[in-house]
């Protein structure tokens, strides 16, 4: 199977980066999406769009803006997996399906484990609206507290209220196991919530973050977010170090401009602003969300993961086929990622380069 | 090819010149020309000649500066229209503008002065990204369990500096700071206040304790920047107390403290406030092994950004506008709070002077450094200004004029008479952070130190001249021209390498598997995880 592929059919790469130079040069607004991709190939994307005068968002960006509106409208109060790990005598996990955006999570948090610093002792565990059946760790004894998702905002709302001291109106026997949960939270030394903004309305993250900081009045609190698929946190660092701001910015003006509901990938497709699109999807073929299928389009992803539509290139996926930087959730940091299984696949900055490569001069730098 | 810049006042301190003369570089160094003619002539005739200036402490890159622009998408926008040939010229508050920004002003080096060692990839990444200038950064140490637990277990100083050396190592960092020494920790503990005496519980260790044994170590490392301390009790009343405490508690031994103006305060007046500048300065001037930075505070809008957590939860109530970030690292902290200082606030204004103050007081411009702890106390776009002020009573007047009456009779300013002279700002922003850093190679103007040179022309606006620098040379290549930047360079992560016994790394490798259950090598900074811009060069140890 050839590496590029131009509406199904085989071409040479060459030909490939050419039409993609093409593609993107002779449009007026072209849209760099998807960005799934390491750190590396986020900064050639980002330095792309920004040549092109276009825009730039994530796939995830829905889940990495939920936690950042909370962060920039609020602030947050956060730590890592392995501080998590070594401190937390209690943890509050919050919302379902915690481990299948983490798989690694109750590895990494070690929750059978004690705690090492701060003093050793077990730790409390409360789950707050978990999937059925999904509240099981072997040697841990986890609390629940039921919730639908529908519910969850609600049943965070009265647990906030009661940690401030404050009535909730709840049946008795709810009330009861609020009351205990809060009492909890309180007694912790050094406490942590866990969620996902996948699963989560940002109101129900804002909520979360206004609990812990009315917990560190008087004992410490704080949050291990799970970030976005797709490497969204790492790209999201990268682009607010290149522009201030993170994806889903414009350069149409000439300068980084950052709107959240302007320069959101589909709505620039399907209203018809973006006039090219490069998708990119290198860790999983993910496709595009958009509607539209008449956009000119440029797919960068693993091999197999071809589109019926418009030009195709296969690149490597980032710290497996090639050693990336990527955000690792286990860390809460930039981390290489060796490949373990290298392939001789352009990496996402290298595909960007040889379509750069191909813009005619009269293009600014 | 030869260049010859004649007819300027060159100012190079570290030579004693302060004198019009003539000034040869060649491949990207000061050179003798020994009687050969100019390639390349540049008349320089009524400007200012000096070494390019080098920032001791500014956070300029890493997690800390990354989440402060996350957090204020509102202090970033950007206005001015795209140059042509300039990728990401235009973005407000990136790395790509602060390296465009201090060239303008004829900086050429700046280190980073606080990036905890698990994130030291994330800040290596966008040190790489930022064109044009020279960089590094401190690596923070002195409340992680195995250093503490180490003290505690009254290790070996051997061990010590051995520990020291792998971490410098891994993270290639250009030396070690130690922030509210014990009292991050503290905080995880639910400890709000910590001052020199405090002990961090289970480890029974005083902050003193901490800072000294850190003191001793890494100055027997023979790496050449001493220990970089912030102390406890920054921002607080009467903390000119604790400044005064832990300079007697220096050893003797060389000893940076960081931003001394937010700890130049005393208790008088009816708000409890006041300047305790000049009580400081004495201090300084009479002991000799300790060097400081001011971190002068200027009117504006700022964003504070420290890795004193316990410092930044505190402040959290007081957020101009009222938001921040609270982050429980890794044995380590940080804390993103934005703040705005306003010359009507009382406080505000009584802290403008006291750093003022103690530059004015300190006698010796070897001694004390010029910072505004950027972005803390205010943007490093406000040195010309600072410069100014330094240089003119009258303009320190001025301000005075404009300042709450009460304040004036807190502080000692409007007694001050002295003007710094270009020679003195030399000395300040050149010859001595070249000593505070080790640099051989920089900061002076001397054959074959390389060939970073800032052109200004002579002016008595002195902010004007030194807000765009007329022209300058990074490592000999024409980057800026009448305060614009001609060219982009790019320029090189600067770190040291001391010696130490490889044995740490086992122990260390095993550290981090029973603690973590992770390889110590996800938190080292590998030659694969980096561009091909980021080049690094070796600041020499003691010999």
């Amino acid at each position: 199977m050839s590496n590029a592929t131009l509406d199904g059919k085989s071409i040479s790469s060459e030909d490939a980066y050419e039409q993609a130079a093409k593609i993107l040069q002779e449009a007026s607004f072209p849209l760099v999406a998807g960005l799934g991709a390491d750190v590396a190939g986020a900064q050639a994307a980002i330095l792309l769009a920004e040549r092109l005068r276009g825009a730039f968002d994530h796939l995830a960006s829905r889940d990495s803006l939920t936690d950042l509106e909370v962060l920039r409208s609020a602030g947050v109060f956060v730590t890592t997996p392995n501080e998590a790990r070594v401190r937390a005598d209690l943890v509050l996990l919050v919302g379902p399906g915690l481990q299948s955006y983490w798989p690694g999570i109750f590895d990494r948090l070690a929750l059978d484990k004690e705690t090492i610093h701060g003093g050793t002792s077990k730790r409390r565990v409360l789950w707050i609206g978990p999937k059925r059946n999904e509240a099981k760790l072997d040697g841990v004894e986890i609390e629940t507290i039921a919730a639908t998702e529908q519910d969850l905002a609600g049943v965070l709302g009265a647990l906030r209220a009661r940690v401030g001291g404050r009535p909730a109106a709840l049946a008795p026997a709810a009330l009861k196991k609020i009351d205990a949960a809060a009492e909890a939270l309180r007694a912790a030394r050094f406490g942590v919530a866990v969620w996902a903004a996948a699963g989560l309305d940002p109101l129900i993250v804002e909520m979360l973050q206004g609990m812990i900081a009315d917990l560190n009045v008087t004992t410490r609190f704080t949050g291990v977010p799970i970030g976005g698929r797709s490497g969204a946190t790492g790209v999201l660092q990268a682009s607010a170090w290149m522009t201030g701001f993170p994806p889903r910015t414009g350069f149409g003006r000439g300068y980084p401009e950052h709107d959240t509901w302007r320069f959101e990938a589909s709505r620039l497709v399907d209203s018809g602003e973006a006039d090219a699109a490069l998708w990119i999807s290198a860790y999983d073929g993910e496709a595009p969300p958009w509607e539209s299928d008449d956009i000119p389009l440029i797919t960068l992803g693993p091999p197999g993961s071809a589109p019926k539509r418009g030009l195709f290139i296969a690149v490597g996926k980032p710290g497996e086929n090639y050693d990336a930087v990527e955000f690792a959730q286990e860390t809460s940091s930039l981390v290489l990622r060796r490949a373990g299984a290298p392939a001789e696949l352009p990496t996402v900055a290298e595909a960007i380069a040889a379509i750069s490569a191909k813009f005619s001069e009269d293009l600014p730098c | 090819m030869l260049t010859r810049l004649h007819g300027g006042h060159v100012v190079d301190p570290v030579n004693g010149v302060d004198e019009i003369a003539d000034l040869y570089f060649e491949d990207g160094r000061i050179v003798a020309p020994e009687g050969r003619a100019a390639d390349v002539e540049h008349d320089v005739s009524g400007h200012v000649v000096m070494a390019g200036a080098i920032d001791i402490h500014s956070h300029i890159a890493g997690g800390g500066v990354n989440t402060a622009r996350l957090l204020l998408p509102e202090a970033h926008r950007a206005h001015r229209p795209r140059p042509a040939d300039t990728p990401l010229s235009t973005a407000g508050w990136s790395t790509f503008e602060t390296g465009r920004l201090y060239a303008q002003m004829g900086y050429t080096t700046v280190i980073e002065p606080a990036i905890s060692p698990h994130h030291a990839l994330h800040a290596h990444l966008e040190l790489a990204d930022i064109p044009i200038i020279d960089k590094g950064f401190l690596t923070v140490l002195g409340n992680e369990d195995f250093l503490l637990a180490a003290f505690r277990d009254r290790a070996s100083q051997e061990s010590i500096v051995d520990y020291i050396g792998a971490t410098l190592e891994a993270t290639r960092a250009i030396g070690v700071k130690c922030v509210n020494a014990g009292g991050v920790d503290a905080f995880k503990q639910n400890i709000r206040h910590f001052s020199l005496d405090d002990e961090v519980p289970e480890y029974g260790l005083s902050s003193r304790q901490i800072f000294q044994k850190l003191q001793q170590a890494v100055n027997a490392t023979k790496i050449r920047h001493p220990l970089h301390l912030h102390m406890n009790n920054l921002g607080l009343p009467g903390n000119v107390e604790t400044a005064l405490a832990t300079i007697d508690a220096s050893q003797g031994l060389p000893l940076h403290l960081a931003h001394v103006q937010f700890y130049a305060y005393g208790t008088e007046g009816k708000n409890g406030f006041s300047s305790a500048a000049a009580k400081f300065a004495e201090k300084i001037n009479a002991n000799k092994n300790v060097t400081v930075d001011v971190g002068q505070v200027m009117f504006s809008d700022i964003v504070t950004i420290s890795s004193d957590v316990m410092k930044q939860f505190n402040s959290l109530p007081g957020g101009r506008p009222k938001k921040g970030v609270i982050f429980d690292g890794d044995s380590n902290g940080l804390g993103v709070v934005p703040y705005s200082y306003r010359v009507s606030d009382f406080f505000n204004a009584v802290q403008w002077a006291a750093g003022l103050e103690l530059f004015l007081l300190c006698d010796d411009p070897m001694q004390v450094f010029f910072t505004t702890d950027h972005p803390n106390g205010a943007p490093f776009t406000t040195y010309p200004e600072v410069f100014a002020l330094l240089m003119s009573a009258d303009r320190r007047a001025q301000y005075c004029s404009r300042l709450p009456a009460e304040v004036l009779e807190l502080t000692n300013l409007p007694a001050l008479k002295r003007e710094y002279t270009l020679y003195e700002i030399a000395t300040m922003t050149r010859a001595a952070p070249r000593r505070l850093y080790g640099f051989e190679d920089r900061g002076q103007l001397g054959e074959g130190a390389v060939a970073d040179i800032a052109i200004y022309k002579l002016q008595a606006d002195r902010a004007a001249m030194f807000r765009n620098a007329a022209y300058v040379f990074k490592d000999g290549e024409f980057v800026v021209r009448e305060g614009k930047v001609s060219h982009y360079t790019r320029g090189r992560t600067l770190r040291v390498r001391p010696e130490y016994d490889r044995q740490i790394d086992s122990r260390l490798d095993k550290y981090y598997e029973g603690l973590y259950g992770l390889p110590r090598a996800l938190f080292e900074v590998q030659d694969a995880a980096l561009p091909a811009s980021a080049r690094f060069s070796e600041v020499p140890c003691r010999h």
